[in-house]
């Protein structure tokens, strides 16, 4: 009996709080081998999130996985973004003065290191999307087979049926490159996305945070230290007593599938007007009188129930267990 | 215990159960595309004593203008209500030209094809916009609208007079697709797809608005059942609906699978007249003009403290219809047209 293989995780992201306890989360997972990550602008621009990526590599001792720098800018080429500091802090860490990294990113941009992996590894890399889609839909550019050759591309990304985070349309990551969202969702590519309506189901409470604190353990209390800017945010803005696991949740996605269930359908991303970012999905089983937007096109998994309890407690221990 | 077919009018308009006096007969505008569930409720509206019609104004939508206009003369003259105004309006959407029909859904003449005689009366002078505006006018805060096709005539009458909506007592519009798939595309549901920006102008404008999307109508259904029992019933209009919703009833079994058809428009008049017997939501509602979703409407549910100002900031809430007594709808609506 040989091994089961482990699969081959790439995480784009923007960390941001929570991207750095999925991250943490992915290293401490045995059922994954994380082979790199690549780096967005998001909850902070591009250049720190590189340098928060290579960080906490360095705090995980895991300076053997690559980190990519990716797009500075949308897949329009547009410079005006919308970074989240208010949520995750100036630093994205939650202001907690990290000491700059020693090592650096690789050479390869985030498109070509990822469009690589697919080639080397096809169909056996998990490309996991904690941010806006402007590396993948570059990947996408950059090669055309690349939506096939990936294996899954597990996305953080949309509002199903419910208001979005931004404003009531729109949630954070497709509004910040709704044009990448909308090639990604049509691309043919094998996407789960996970949306605001199962990651606000997901909620990490004031106590759970107190016994990160008090775990002695090297993550747990790292953990607890930077998701305090996090917290007072959500008490905030959402009236909870605890903050929403959108990143977690997605990883674990990516883990154990068998922790959330989905719907099949046909997603499009609105690029204009009041709702630019909304994500409209379109259950095949219903038919229209007329050709739509939606007809015609790939079909993605859309998430639909968590096992919010399994997840905090997957969570939870991951960053506890030495 | 009285029910609902035992109230009687009294000479000045007023309710009376056993000579107390209720309130006052409500009075209602209806503006219609009809249509087979239109034409549904105008013949429920007839026969409902606690509502005072003031008139029909016409729309777009199921059928042209000219055709709903027609087709409301025609019903008019059907319940020996000839002389009530009917006034046409708009031909076209605010901003996009030529309307979208849905004859394929109501028959090319909108009542099902089932060869009705052209009406003898003829619609007054006024348009539906200024019909509208004369009459909330004439008795302010008194007036409620029920608004069943795209909402075109009603932006009309707020561009034309600015006090429109703080003197119209209510406006009860079909529309929209709340959190649920639309009718026409997975984004719109038909009514506000005809006309978008209208739609946008009336949601904001500040008036009492009470809005029914088919989240709510389609869990309405009444069955083929329903239909049977319908048609032996006495109900004074049984055999004409029966005979009009023939096309309709094809059309969802052909489409959605379902042996009935869906109460868009009565479930909507239920909520003018029973709003008891649904549940509402406060939220302010904005309609996407742009782009693939162009015709969604989207409702700010007030879960966040949005730390910016978005397109939702500033504007009142309206009430979105949530929940719906399913059985107590269908009673309702069976009551009325079975009603002699």
């Amino acid at each position: 009996m040989g091994m089961v293989e482990k699969k081959k995780i790439i995480i784009d992201t923007d960390p941001g709080v929570d991207d750095a306890m999925a991250i943490f989360v992915a290293l401490r997972s045995p059922e994954v081998e994380v082979i790199g990550l690549t780096t967005i602008f998001g909850n902070v621009y591009t250049t720190l999130a590189t340098r928060n990526a290579l960080h906490l590599l360095e705090f995980a001792e895991r300076t053997d996985i690559p980190v990519a720098e990716g797009s500075h800018v949308t897949i329009n080429k547009t410079t005006k973004l919308r970074i989240a500091d208010f949520v995750h802090g100036a630093d994205g860490l939650g202001n907690q003065n990290f000491p700059s990294p020693k090592g650096r990113q690789i050479d390869q941009s985030a498109p070509a290191f990822l469009v690589e992996q697919a080639n080397l590894n096809p169909g056996k890399v998990t490309l996991v999307a904690l941010g806006p889609l402007t590396n993948i839909a570059l990947a996408i550019q950059l090669d055309p087979e690349f939506s096939k050759k990936i294996g899954q591309i597990v996305v953080l990304g949309g509002a199903f049926l419910v208001n979005g985070n931004v404003n009531p349309a729109a949630e954070a990551n497709i509004f910040g490159d709704p044009e990448a969202a909308d090639m990604v969702f049509t691309s043919g590519a094998d996407v789960l996305a996970v949306g605001l309506n199962v990651t606000h189901q997901v909620l990490l409470t004031d106590a759970d945070r107190d016994t990160l604190a008090q775990s002695g353990r090297k993550f747990g209390q790292y953990m607890s230290k930077i998701l305090g800017f996090y917290y007072s945010y959500h008490h905030d803005s959402y009236g909870v007593q605890g903050v929403y696991l959108h990143d977690p949740t997605t990883l674990l996605a990516a883990v154990n599938p068998s922790l959330l269930t989905y719907t099949e359908g046909v997603v499009r991303v609105q690029t204009t007007g009041i709702m630019r970012g909304l994500t409209m999905f379109h259950n095949s089983n219903r038919r229209f009188e007329e050709l739509t937007e939606w007809s015609n096109k790939p079909i993605v998994k859309v998430a639909v129930t968590v096992d919010a309890a399994a997840v905090v407690k997957l969570v939870m221990e991951r960053l506890m267990n030495s | 215990m009285e029910s609902f077919g035992d109230l009687n009018s009294n000479s000045h308009g007023h309710l009376e159960i056993g000579g107390q006096p209720l309130s006052k007969k409500e009075k209602v505008i209806i503006d219609t595309d009809p249509g087979i569930d239109d034409s549904m409720t105008i013949l429920m509206a007839f026969q409902t004593p606690e509502i005072e019609i003031l008139g029909l104004t016409t729309i777009f939508g199921n059928v042209s203008t000219e055709d709903a206009t027609r087709n409301a003369l025609l019903l008019c003259e059907i319940a020996g209500r000839s002389g009530l105004p009917v006034a046409q309006g708009s031909d076209e959407p605010l901003k996009r030209g030529k309307p979208r029909i849905a004859d394929f859904i109501h028959g090319s003449d909108g009542l099902g094809n089932i060869s009705l005689p052209p009406p003898k009366g003829k619609r007054i002078e006024k348009g539906a916009a200024e019909f509208l505006v004369d009459k909330v006018s004439e008795f302010p805060n008194e007036v409620s609208i029920l608004a069943l096709g795209p909402l075109t005539n009603l932006a009309l009458a707020i561009k034309r007079d600015s006090s429109f909506a703080s003197k119209v007592k209510r406006i009860v519009v079909l529309g929209g697709a709340f959190f649920a798939s639309g009718n026409v595309n997975p984004a719109a549901e038909a009514n506000i797809y005809g006309d978008p920006e209208a739609a946008d102008i009336v949601f904001t404008c500040g008036a009492d608005i009470l809005v029914v999307g088919i989240n709510i109508t389609t869990q309405v259904c009444l069955k083929d059942s329903d239909l049977l029992e319908l048609r032996n019933s006495k109900g004074r209009y049984a055999q004409l609906l029966c005979d009009m919703c023939q096309f309709y009833r094809d059309w969802h079994v052909k489409s959605d699978g379902v042996y009935g058809i869906f109460l868009h428009d009565p479930v909507c008049f239920a909520a003018l007249v029973r709003p008891d017997l649904f549940s509402f939501k406060k939220g302010v509602v904005r309609v996407e003009t742009q782009g693939i979703c162009v015709g969604h409407t989207l409702m700010d549910q007030g879960l966040k403290n949005w730390n910016s100002s978005n397109p939702w900031s500033g504007y009142s809430p309206i009430s979105v219809a949530w929940s719906v007594d399913v059985p107590r709808v269908i009673l309702f609506v069976k009551e009325l047209l079975m009603k002699p």
